[in-house]
């Protein structure tokens, strides 16, 4: 055998990258962590992973708790309620100022600690905000229409510091105490700081990454953050590729990796679950739950959710301008007989507008409308209502069971003698276009926090969707949104809650409240997982395995 | 034929003028991107914030004027979902929808004419009922039928084939049987009608008549003369190579131009959908003036027409 000088070089060079190589091999070899892969019906609508602009149930699925995580996370696997995350523990210096304690050695997916610096730039102008000031409620929010993302590349969309004011109109300034402390000063005295911490939106990424990125769109589809998986790959409307952070804070993830897919088609998503193409089929229809769980080897999970479904009501249109004609048709409604026939008793109709993790905020003696077609009679009799047609705007299935509950309430109001004629609609433009003929429509509400300033405030008070359309809107009401909003008496607060639920559902109906929302995910049983009562799928230590 | 070329190419731009801006004003008529890409609950500061910085505030005329200025510049907008050039991403996508459309136009070709032709040699017998039979099958079974009907029979219960995605060729299978099986149905029954309805014409008599064998009858007289309806139908499937799979794309989660012009649409990410309306009418047109200039070349009496 002749071996040359360069041989010789080859030789060792080979062997020295053998070495190099050969452990990691070893190393992978030796992870037998699982891999999975869930089959969604869609993985973001903004085809970004940015909370700030995915603001999205889907977006929540994919995010939480595997990707984003806050200084004040939820226990997404118990009651959603407030749980240290990145912060420790937290004091209330003030009305106005809450200071926290990080959480030391917290790793970022690119290797970073976490220190205070990421905390200030995480809620700072670059990253959120943009040029807007922080106002006090009730006042119109200042936005800047500039900087379109894809024109300069680095610019936040425009959007993005709207829906950050929207989540913290206030907030004057982020302080950096030292290394592990941060303080947040709000313009106004506020309640629910602590709650708007461990909201959707407030998650911390690394300073070092976001400036890096070289493009807005390059940091959104890759975002460096702390939780317990990180972005391998991102392929907008096809799929999703999580890796294990190995050095996350909460240990090592007990997955190797999780592949999200996106397969619009239900029937599909089912399919892939039967042949062994994922694991986990999400947004299940209650239909279709008794068909896949006849076969052992499959199992439906999930529940209620976050999440209420509502009727909304246009009180300008001609025959809704009374009250009582609004009030009958809440009357009219049984309830529980749509949880029954369309959900299979797999949700509940709940207390009106808010949810238990309000705790002393949460009015447990709260109900909504009885279920009463004597009285919803006597109320049209005395509206003077003479079956003058009511437009439903509908829109098909945008919600589960959407389009067969909106033919159960028309039957349900025709039986007391209300009009109401169904109009299909394509979009949610076309339901909220301002015209004679918007009257009925569907939605849905969430509680992004534990207070009602994140539902009944946000969506109807007089910065909320329903009042900034034009569709209705109360004096009273408005009053005592920015009382709760910026009041810090509790037991005040509860009360003008509750007078805000009697305006807002029984008085000058606003809405009304049908039924809590659900969502179904089928996996293979023999997956030891639980589904958390949220959109957010848990794939930390705690939750699988088992 | 230079006048024959310009004309048709006059035509074609000015069909391609039209889908832009009937394209333009319908999409814009019927849907507000800003509440569909941010969602119905996005804050209305938010909503505004985002319709301002796209331009969609401003006078539909002036929004016209200005999209229409850029596409003569080359410029065919920016996603307003992805943020980037609406070019860039349907050219991502046009790869994966000619893996399907390609093999499922070869398939249709190379079983509808072969079909039609045996079907129509054998006019009246068992076969040729057979083969209509199972043409009419192929084209009255929608496309989504037949994607789900292969998928539980060939993923679900046997195993054999992934069910969706587009990992690898074996995902490509389904799906290009799902499309190709309509198309050569109705080719079939194209070649078929148009091979018997020259076999009775008296040149075919006449031939057979002089003592040509029938299969030079068949060879040089009936298949050219019957190649022209053929090759219209043809042509119209070529044009819809680029969006021709939107169902099936969708049945089998295959990441093409169908599917992105599917979820374009309901974003009303106008950008997106007026690119790939361009490049369909374009490849439409294109494929139209081919087989405009094949049929010269099939019958020479269209040729001495032109030049007339």
């Amino acid at each position: 055998m002749n071996l040359t000088r360069r041989g010789a070089f080859g030789l060792v060079a080979s062997g020295a990258a053998s070495s190099l190589i050969l452990p990691r091999f070893a190393l992978a070899q030796a992870d037998n962590r699982p891999s999975i892969t869930i089959a969604v019906q869609k993985i973001s609508n903004s085809n970004t992973l940015e909370v700030l602009r995915e603001q999205s149930n889907v977006g929540e699925r994919v995010f939480f708790s595997s990707l984003w995580e806050g200084l004040i996370g939820r226990d997404w696997m118990g009651e959603l309620k407030a749980v240290p995350e990145l912060a420790t523990e937290w004091t209330r210096i003030s009305d106005s100022v809450i200071e926290l304690k990080l959480r030391q050695g917290v790793k970022f997916h690119n290797g970073d600690e976490m220190t205070a610096e990421d905390v200030v730039f995480s809620f700072g102008s670059a990253r959120m905000f943009g040029d807007t000031l922080p106002v006090a409620q009730g006042r119109t929010i200042q936005v800047r229409g500039e900087g379109i993302p894809t024109r300069a590349g680095r610019d936040l969309p425009a959007e993005v510091p709207a829906v950050a004011r929207r989540s913290w109109p206030a907030l004057e300034r982020v302080e950096a105490v030292d290394k592990y402390t941060v303080r947040f000063h709000n313009a106004t005295p506020d309640v629910t700081l602590e709650g708007r911490l461990s909201r959707y939106g407030s998650q911390i990424i690394s300073r070092r990454a976001y400036v890096e990125a070289e493009t807005w769109f390059d940091w959104a589809r890759k975002p460096v953050t702390t939780g317990p998986y990180k972005v391998a790959e991102f392929r907008p409307d096809q799929s999703l590729t999580l890796v294990a952070h190995d050095e996350y804070w909460g240990g090592r993830p007990p997955v190797k990796q999780i592949r999200f897919v996106e397969v619009p088609e239900v029937s599909a998503r089912i399919n892939m679950l039967k042949t062994g193409e994922a694991q986990f089929a999400c947004d299940i229809p209650p239909d279709q739950i008794g068909g896949i769980e006849a076969d052992r080897k499959f199992e439906v999970q999930g529940g209620t959710i976050l999440n209420h479904r509502l009727t909304v009501f246009d009180k300008n249109h001609p025959q809704l301008v009374d009250a009582r004609v609004r009030r009958a048709m809440t009357h009219s409604i049984d309830r529980d007989a749509i949880v029954e026939s369309l959900w299979s008793n797999r949700t509940e109709v709940p207390k009106g507008l808010q949810w238990p993790y309000y705790d002393d905020m949460f009015i447990a003696d709260w109900s909504v409308p009885k279920f009463d077609q004597a009285e919803a009679r006597r109320l049209l009799k005395e509206a003077g209502y003479k079956g003058d047609p009511i437009p439903y705007r509908l829109l098909n299935n945008y919600y589960t069971n959407q389009t067969p509950t909106a033919q159960v309430l028309v039957e349900m109001w025709n039986q007391v003698g209300l009009n109401v004629q169904i109009e299909m609609k394509e979009n949610w433009s076309q339901i909220l276009e301002r015209s004679p003929t918007r009257a009925v429509r569907d939605w849905s509400n969430s509680a992004p926090f534990n207070d009602p300033v994140s539902s009944l405030v946000s969506q109807h008070g007089p910065n909320g969707q329903q009042q900034q359309v034009g569709e209705w809107s109360n004096d009273e009401m408005n009053r005592l949104s920015v009382e709760l909003e910026t009041g810090t008496d509790r037991a005040r607060r509860k009360v003008v809650f509750r007078r805000m639920l009697e305006i807002a559902e029984r008085e000058d109906p606003a809405y009304t409240v049908l039924h809590q929302n659900a969502t179904f995910t089928a996996k293979r049983r023999d997956i030891a997982w639980k589904a958390s009562p949220a959109f957010a799928m848990d794939f930390r230590r705690g939750n699988w395995g088992g | 034929m230079l006048r024959f070329l310009s004309i048709r190419l006059l035509r074609a731009a000015l069909t391609i003028g039209l889908v832009v801006t009937f394209a333009f004003i319908v999409l814009r008529m019927s849907g507000d991107p800003a509440l569909l890409i941010m969602s119905a609950d996005a804050p209305p500061e938010a909503v505004a914030a985002f319709r301002k910085a796209w331009g969609l505030d401003e006078p539909l005329w002036n929004q016209y004027l200005s999209y229409f200025g850029a596409i003569l510049h080359g410029d065919l907008g920016q996603s307003m979902r992805d943020g980037r050039p609406a070019i860039q991403l349907v050219a991502e996508r046009i790869p994966a929808t000619l893996a399907l459309t390609v093999p499922a136009l070869i398939m249709k070709i190379g079983i509808g004419i072969p079909a039609g032709i045996f079907a129509a040699l054998h006019r009246n017998s068992f076969l040729d009922r057979a083969v209509m039979i199972t043409a009419v099958a192929g084209f009255t079974v929608p496309s989504f039928v037949l994607g789900l009907l292969l998928v539980l029979v060939f993923a679900v219960q046997l195993g054999w084939l992934p069910s969706g995605g587009q990992e690898g060729w074996r995902h490509a299978i389904l799906p290009i049987i799902t499309m190709g099986a309509g198309g050569a149905a109705v080719l079939a029954r194209f070649t078929r009608s148009a091979m018997l309805e020259v076999l009775g014409q008296p040149y075919i008599r006449t031939a057979s008549a002089k003592g040509v064998s029938w299969r030079a009858v068949v060879r040089h007289h009936a298949l050219p003369n019957a190649a022209i309806p053929t090759v219209t139908i043809v042509g119209f499937m070529v044009g819809s190579l680029l969006a021709g799979a939107v169902v099936v794309e969708s049945v089998f989660s295959w990441p093409g131009v169908g599917r992105l012009l599917v979820v374009a649409v309901a974003n009303r990410d106008l950008a997106v959908v007026q690119c790939i309306l361009l490049l369909v009418a374009a490849t439409m047109v294109t494929a139209n003036i081919v087989v405009d200039l094949l049929y010269g070349f099939l019958d020479p009496r269209l040729r001495s027409g032109v030049k007339a």
